[in-house]
């Protein structure tokens, strides 16, 4: 499995921000969901999560949440709209 | 004003004129209207299935997350004479418990999907002389004995409620947009029965997301609507300040918090952004709404016309409301608060219910659920205020199911997470978890104050260790440690295998030897010191203290051992500082 240096940077920002107190990035499967089951966040995690993808990358998330919160589903897929953004 | 009370079914003869509902733009699909024709095809086609639906009860279990259907299936329940029973979520031990209570309706019914795919087909409503039902709604709240708690409310109870805010603040047929569940009280009211009651449209989806609100916001301004925001704490207080509110705040009419008290800097930043001051409702499913305030303007509570507000010297809240069961008669509440010049404070509850993220939970119910489950031996959970209230359990394991290192660990919380989801939405589950046997107690047997706060001081000290009990030991201590997973201490964090430096653990040990021993002497040199082998973060171990004093000599011998074996023996010795200066 290889992780790139943006994953490793969202697991940190993810594990700082909720304050996983026992969570390590190795933790994180890319792949795995990142909400209930999985690594087991929560709907309060997902605004917290949103305001730090803002504060970080200055990503507003499209107006259409609810398909902008599919790119919450994991890391992956974080990564992928991080990626596509920066790029704009 | 335009108010009409839900005993004179304000949904029967709504001019054709009015809008029930504004469903939003989604896609390509633009924003419409929804009319009271259809809305009241939607209550003919829950009457309908009502009535295939066998059911000798006269109450029905509805959890229906689409305003619309919820409001239509409401009604149809309500006209039928019969009771609606409200689940607070769809969790399955939720809904099992519930069992009795009537047939269930919504997305759980047996072989329903969710949403509208499984809405019964649009049909024609029939409008009876059957009177309405003695209980309008019952609803389902952690009692502080841990049981959910039934309530039943009768409708002049809500029609009083109902009636007291139109009073207040007149929803003017403004937009009413959700950001809460209409599954609890403050929801029900606010967002679906208020706007049935004063004429004004609803929102046909709850709007969940400061990205929504902001697009609906803007289509507002854009059509010159006027928006009333029914919201809570958790949603308040994350407002992007990367979004541009200036341009379509003036769309925003009010804004209404309910379920916990709104912080003053959330309360200032709301009004900062949106240029709205939040009207914050004070109140629970037993009482209704008791009191109202707004921050810029005070601090303080004030009473809603028709609530009276006293307390005894316990500060325990007694309370006289038309919003109770019984109007006439002052009730004892679980709250405490303290009178002011204006109003009142409010100081907590005198039981142990807690709200996290707007969601009322019991701990007493955490604790009982949590030792129910395999290799628990004894539960406590508390709240610890981080970023934002969470959980947090103290657990004693049976020794087998102790963990030993960070794996262990992680697969332990997952395990008990996993099984406590059955029980209780996720965000209510204990994010921090401090696994312990035996039971840490103070000199007097109690799990105190002092420990607790020692239990969990890792989270304010990036230095210092996870601390899990302490037992006499020889002639000295032995400390149970764990090894934070974001230690300070802890190096390459990212590249390798992190470690803990050695020289972190003989900081750890003179740190613990100075509250359990009383150290005359200072640190002068460490000898025999061995680091056998490094500690991981997430590792669990045992530290030995021993203190010994002799011929005006001090040392500390230290010993570190986990299930891998030894990481650290050795002495430090301690000097007088008056021996060195002499």
């Amino acid at each position: 499995m290889t992780t790139t240096a943006l994953e490793q940077e969202l697991k940190e920002m993810i594990i700082e921000t909720l304050e996983l107190e026992d969570v390590t990035p190795e933790d994180i499967d890319p792949n795995e969901p990142l909400f209930v089951e999985g690594l087991g966040l929560d709907s309060i995690d997902a605004l917290e999560l949103g305001l730090a993808l803002q504060k970080r990358y200055g990503i507003t998330l499209e107006s259409e949440a609810e398909s902008s919160r599919q790119h919450f589903a994991n890391l992956k897929s974080l990564a992928a709209l991080v990626e596509s953004r920066r790029q704009q | 004003m335009t108010f009409r009370r839900l005993a004179d079914r304000p949904w029967r003869d709504r001019a054709t004129t009015d809008a029930i509902a504004w469903i939003p733009p989604e896609a390509d699909t633009p924003s419409r209207w929804l009319t009271v024709p259809e809305w009241h095809a939607r209550i003919g086609a829950w009457q309908q299935r009502l009535l295939e639906t066998p059911n000798t009860s006269g109450s029905w279990r509805l959890f229906e997350p689409d305003p619309i259907e919820f409001s239509a299936a409401l009604i149809a329940i309500w006209e039928r004479g019969d009771r609606v029973v409200l689940p607070a979520d769809n969790q399955p031990k939720t809904l099992s418990a519930l069992d009795e209570a009537g047939v269930a309706l919504g997305p759980t019914e047996p072989g329903r999907k969710s949403g509208r795919t499984g809405s019964p087909p649009d049909h024609p409503p029939q409008w009876h002389s059957r009177p309405l039902p003695a209980i309008a709604v019952s609803l389902y709240t952690s009692g502080s004995s841990g049981e959910p708690q039934r309530l039943d409310k009768r409708f002049d109870q809500l029609d009083a409620e109902l009636a007291t805010q139109a009073s207040l603040w007149p929803l003017s047929g403004r937009l009413v947009v959700s950001q809460v569940s209409h599954q609890h009280i403050y929801g029900l009211l606010f967002s679906i029965l208020r706007p049935l009651c004063e004429n004004s449209p609803f929102s046909a989806r709850p709007c969940r997301y400061p990205e929504t609100l902001y697009t609906w916001l803007q289509h507002c301004q854009a059509t010159g609507k006027r928006m009333i925001l029914v919201s809570a704490p958790p949603a308040l207080s994350r407002l992007p300040e990367a979004l541009d509110w200036k341009p379509v705040s003036a769309a925003l009419a009010t804004i209404y918090s309910s379920g916990a008290p709104l912080s003053k800097d959330a309360s200032d930043r709301v009004h900062e952004r949106l240029g709205h001051s939040v009207h914050e409702v004070y109140g629970s499913s037993e009482t209704g709404g008791i009191a109202w305030r707004v921050q810029q303007q005070a601090p303080d509570w004030t009473a809603l016309p028709g609530v009276e507000v006293s307390h005894d010297e316990d500060h325990r809240l007694w309370l006289r409301s038309r919003h109770l069961e019984t109007p006439d008669q002052w009730q004892r509440q679980a709250d405490l608060i303290a009178r002011t010049q204006q109003g009142f404070e409010l100081l907590g509850r005198a039981d142990r219910i807690v709200k996290i993220g707007g969601k009322r939970i019991s701990l007493t119910a955490m604790d009982r659920a949590l030792s129910a489950l395999p290799g628990v031996e004894r539960v406590q959970t508390l709240t610890l205020q981080r970023r934002d209230l969470r959980l947090a359990a103290i657990v004693q394991l049976s020794p087998n199911d102790i963990p030993h290192d960070h794996r262990q660990h992680r697969d332990t919380v997952k395990r008990l997470r996993r099984e406590l989801a059955a029980h209780f939405e996720t965000p209510v589950l204990p994010r921090y978890w401090r696994f312990v046997a035996p039971w840490p107690t103070n000199s007097q047997g109690k799990l105190s104050a002092e420990i607790r706060q020692r239990l969990f001081l890792d989270l304010e000290d990036r230095r210092a260790p996870r601390w899990l009990g302490e037992q006499l030991h020889e002639n000295g201590w032995r400390i149970t440690l764990e090894v934070p997973e974001h230690c300070a201490y802890v190096d390459g964090h990212f590249d390798g295998q992190p470690v803990l430096p050695g020289i972190a653990l003989v900081h750890w040990a003179m740190q613990q030897a100075r509250r359990l021993f009383t150290l005359n002497g200072e640190f002068e040199s460490l000898e025999r010191l061995r680091f056998p082998q490094p500690l991981l973060p997430g590792d669990r171990f045992e530290m030995s203290l021993d203190h010994r004093r002799s011929d005006g000599t001090e040392s500390l011998r230290l010993e570190g051992e986990s299930q891998r074996g030894k990481h650290v023996t050795g002495r430090v010795a301690l000097i007088h500082r008056q021996a060195r200066e002499s």
